[in-house]
């Protein structure tokens, strides 16, 4: 039981308090409700460009590290199709310090020419070393586009084209911090040894003064339902073939969510699980495979991708796991249901060990619409039957639903 | 109204508070460390053998005999040892470096009974079936093929394998065609010798209480000794670190992998933390002089770092990035001259004050919570022989260093002509 407590203030902020007396650290988590998909489909990129951009200093403090790391601290974020998470780990005596950098960065940035024009080339060097200085880095860029026609989820969070990146210029920054970056739209999370008064008395002081601001509206078109089968075919230079398929599922508030991330689980986690033992052990069609879902907000993905053990034909080793979605709810028996609950509960408890991974949950969970989520969500797993597992792939398994990337070796 | 360009007030702890682990001793000998930590219902052990690479006859023996250890005992099948693991939620990780190899098992303590039993008949009764071997080696000449195609991996190659030379235990690296020569009686012979109690210490971490130890002990407590009865070696001859310059040609790459280093020393030199601070200075968190410098100040990386990478008996300096092709040169240049900024320049009070509040706070990281806490002892472990006094040390070290101090290190031991530097990408950019 994760126990805590929320206030909001004025200005639309909401605060969370999760009270740990066991460690010398404090986490401070702020989740902004913006992600890829809030971006123009002629600036794709830009929400995580924007997130280098929050380190160039804001409108009082030049530097934003520096003073962090005075006070001991550490820090880090990610943007995600649908947010972008700001951490800290700092000791308890200079929890102030957090606060103090946080609210500036939120009340207004420095919007410097010379940190965009230096952020836009960290920014190109990364996409060049994630995605396409890896083999097989471009697999999402083309797959995205495939599943998606429509919902802004058709392109990756790194942006569909670094062109994008290099156009943008510093009033879209600035349009875009005063769009979405604002106390209204943003849950900050305090884990650790903890006072609620301190955390108000801190919250109050620094980020009461910030005004709400008038935040974007989420109009986001609704991806039409998918009526045919979608493979496409690109040749790369690596050393094996690949597969990606990839399935519409349902959105992540939906009372089957967590009945399709058990498929997956089913199908690919830990070792005795079935992709592996069939495809990879038993008919060696792979080298690897994995499934997973993109546990986005919207309507997500559930994807098989695996690398192909040498001379397999692509199209015998989708075959092949085709065959096993096919086979998955007619196989199925309690068993192997309560096997992949107990992975999951296992791997949910051991989430609790740590500070930081508590204090994202509790953020995102609130923004889900509560942040007591993180205390009913193994019970929501327990709950599905293998009748649940039944009745939904077999939509969820239907060729029509299914979008292929056939990733080619160049012969050599 | 709020002053917002004042700095909030920050005070540092003078001392490190850390609880020791609680030392057993099994029936057979074997050491037990427990940290008892933590509100969650959950426990790891962690199985350190003296079986590292280093020990091996022939290239992947080790790392065969640990990853196959699962797949098959003389009571299940490798199949029915998966889905035991899976069923119960738990966890299980096998790593095997140059000098040692450690399973690692995960599990919530209500399903700790069913999951160390198992662990305990993996450990001492497998039977290496010669089909999960052939599968294994092709999934492993797989992978490193894939590994093979990044220039990351191809300059970490090229550089550990010449700075210790590629017939040292240190240096020494597998290639894809090991894979179809290792064999199940190399298999059998290594785990014979190595996986015995003479060689094993135990760490059990979690909620720990007397019934979890006692399963230790039942589990345990009857492993037999391995029939390598050398001693535990203290002590590897290295010679002089390799030098110079090495390029691995990859065609069409859009970045180049750069690594610079030389060996060092292990965590037991008297240089250690003052060296350790001065690498943190260079490149070993977010604000270092070089990441301010290529990262921040030119954009031709997303990312730069230095560290220490610790052996028992050596360590190894680094400094890692990727960089845009046609940055390859400037970014190398930049590298040597910050390394001649730290030899000539004091460092600045400000900046060196920085680095001790920022340091602390990462020691801190370290501690904070059971399994941290187990990976840091387990450290203390592996290159400290246990002496808890290298984190009293460390403290102290970083809270009285100067910057004259310093800039003694790095004339010892940043000097350009003893780097050896590698690059791997394409010459034509």
């Amino acid at each position: 039981m994760v126990e805590f407590h929320r206030f909001s203030l004025e200005n639309g902020l909401k605060v969370i308090v999760h009270q740990d007396e066991t460690t010398p650290i404090v986490t401070f988590n702020l989740l902004y409700n913006v992600g890829s998909r809030d971006e123009d489909p002629e600036r794709t990129g830009f929400a995580h460009l924007f997130e280098h951009l929050m380190f160039g200093g804001s409108v009082n403090i030049p530097v934003y590290d520096e003073p962090l790391e005075r006070a001991g601290g550490e820090n880090n974020a990610f943007t995600s199709t649908d947010i972008t998470n700001y951490y800290i780990t700092v000791p308890r005596e200079n929890l102030e310090t957090a606060f103090w950098l946080e609210s500036d960065r939120m009340l207004s940035l420095d919007f410097s020419q010379r940190s965009l024009d230096i952020q836009k080339s960290v920014v190109i060097e990364e996409f060049n070393q994630r995605y396409l200085n890896q083999p097989y880095g471009d697999a999402w860029l083309l797959l995205r586009p495939l599943a998606y026609k429509v919902h802004p989820y058709r392109w990756p969070t790194i942006g569909k084209d670094p062109k994008h990146i290099m156009d943008s210029n510093l009033q879209e920054v600035k349009d875009f911090f005063f769009s979405y970056y604002a106390p209204n739209n943003a849950i900050l999370c305090l884990s650790g040894n903890v006072t609620i008064d301190e955390v108000k008395h801190l919250a109050n002081k620094w980020f009461a003064p910030i005004p709400s601001r008038e935040v974007k509206p989420k109009n986001l078109p609704k991806e039409p339902t998918q009526i045919e089968q979608r493979v496409m075919e690109v040749t790369r230079s690596v050393p094996f073939h690949s597969i990606y398929t990839a399935f519409h599922m349902c959105h992540r508030l939906h009372p089957d969510y967590h009945v399709v991330d058990l498929i997956s689980d089913i199908l690919s986690n830990g070792k005795s699980s079935r992709l592996y033992q069939n495809l990879v052990k038993g008919k060696e069609l792979f080298s690897s495979i994995d499934a997973y879902i993109t546990g986005e907000i919207d309507e997500g993905l559930l994807v098989v991708a695996g690398i192909l053990n040498k001379d397999v034909d692509p199209y015998d080793a989708q075959g092949a796991i085709f065959e096993e979605l096919q086979d998955l709810p007619k196989s199925l028996n309690e068993q192997e249901l309560e096997k992949v609950k107990n992975r999951l509960e296992s791997t949910f408890t051991f989430g609790l060990t740590n500070s930081l991974d508590k204090a994202m949950n509790l953020c995102y969970f609130e923004l889900l619409g509560d942040a007591n989520m993180i205390n009913t969500e193994v019970e929501r797993y327990r709950k599905v039957t293998i009748a649940d597992v039944q009745r939904v792939s077999s939509r969820l398994f239907n060729v029509s639903n299914s979008s292929t990337l056939i990733y080619r070796a160049e012969k050599r | 109204m709020i002053n917002r360009t004042i700095p909030s007030p920050v005070s540092m702890p003078q001392e490190l508070h850390f609880t020791k682990a609680d030392v057993h001793t099994l029936s057979n000998g074997i050491k037990l460390l427990v940290i008892n930590k933590g509100d969650e219902e959950v426990c790891r052990i962690d199985l350190v053998f003296h079986a590292g690479s280093r020990y091996q006859q022939v290239n992947l023996q080790a790392n065969a005999a640990l990853m196959l250890m699962p797949e098959g005992t003389t009571n299940n099948t490798s199949k029915q040892i998966s889905e035991h693991f899976d069923f119960y939620g738990s966890f299980l990780n096998i790593d095997v470096d140059k000098d040692y190899a450690t399973l690692s098992l995960s599990s919530l303590i209500k399903h700790f009974p069913n999951c160390i039993e198992m662990l305990g008949e993996i450990v001492r009764t497998p039977v290496y079936p010669d089909k999960e071997l052939i599968l294994w080696s092709q999934r492993g000449k797989h992978k490193l093929l894939v590994e093979l195609e990044k220039t990351s991996t191809l300059a970490g190659r090229a550089f550990f394998g010449t700075l210790f030379g590629k017939t040292h235990p240190y240096g020494a690296m597998a290639s894809p065609d090991d894979y179809d020569i290792i064999a199940q009686p190399q298999l059998r012979s290594f785990h014979s010798s190595r996986i015995g109690s003479n060689f094993l210490i135990i760490i059990l971490s979690g909620k720990i209480g007397e019934h979890e130890i006692a399963l230790v002990e039942k589990c345990f407590g009857n492993l037999t000794k391995g029939n390598d009865m050398s001693p535990i070696p203290n002590g590897i001859a290295v010679d002089a670190s390799g030098r110079g310059k090495v390029f691995v040609e990859k065609p069409n790459a859009v970045q180049s992998a750069i690594r610079v280093g030389r060996i060092l020393f292990p965590r037991t030199h008297p240089d250690y933390p003052a060296f350790l601070i001065l690498n943190t200075i260079l490149g070993g968190y977010f604000g270092s002089r070089l990441m301010r410098n290529i990262r921040e100040d030119k954009g031709f990386t997303y990312g730069i770092n230095s560290f220490l990478a610790p052996f028992r008996h050596s360590g190894v300096f680094a400094i890692a990035t990727e960089v845009g092709a046609a940055y390859t040169e400037p970014t190398l240049k930049e590298i040597y001259s910050e390394m001649k900024r730290l030899r000539n320049e004091p460092i600045a009070d400000d900046e060196l004050l920085l680095v001790k509040s920022y340091l602390m706070g990462e020691i801190l990281r370290n501690f904070n919570g059971a399994f941290p806490m187990a990976n840091s002892i387990i450290k203390l472990l592996y290159y400290n022989e246990l002496d808890y006094s290298f984190y009293d040390n460390l403290f102290k070290t970083i809270r009285t260093i100067t910057s004259d101090r310093l800039m003694e290190m790095a004339n010892k031991w940043l000097i350009e002509e003893e780097m050896l530097e590698c690059v791997a990408g394409s010459r034509e950019t």
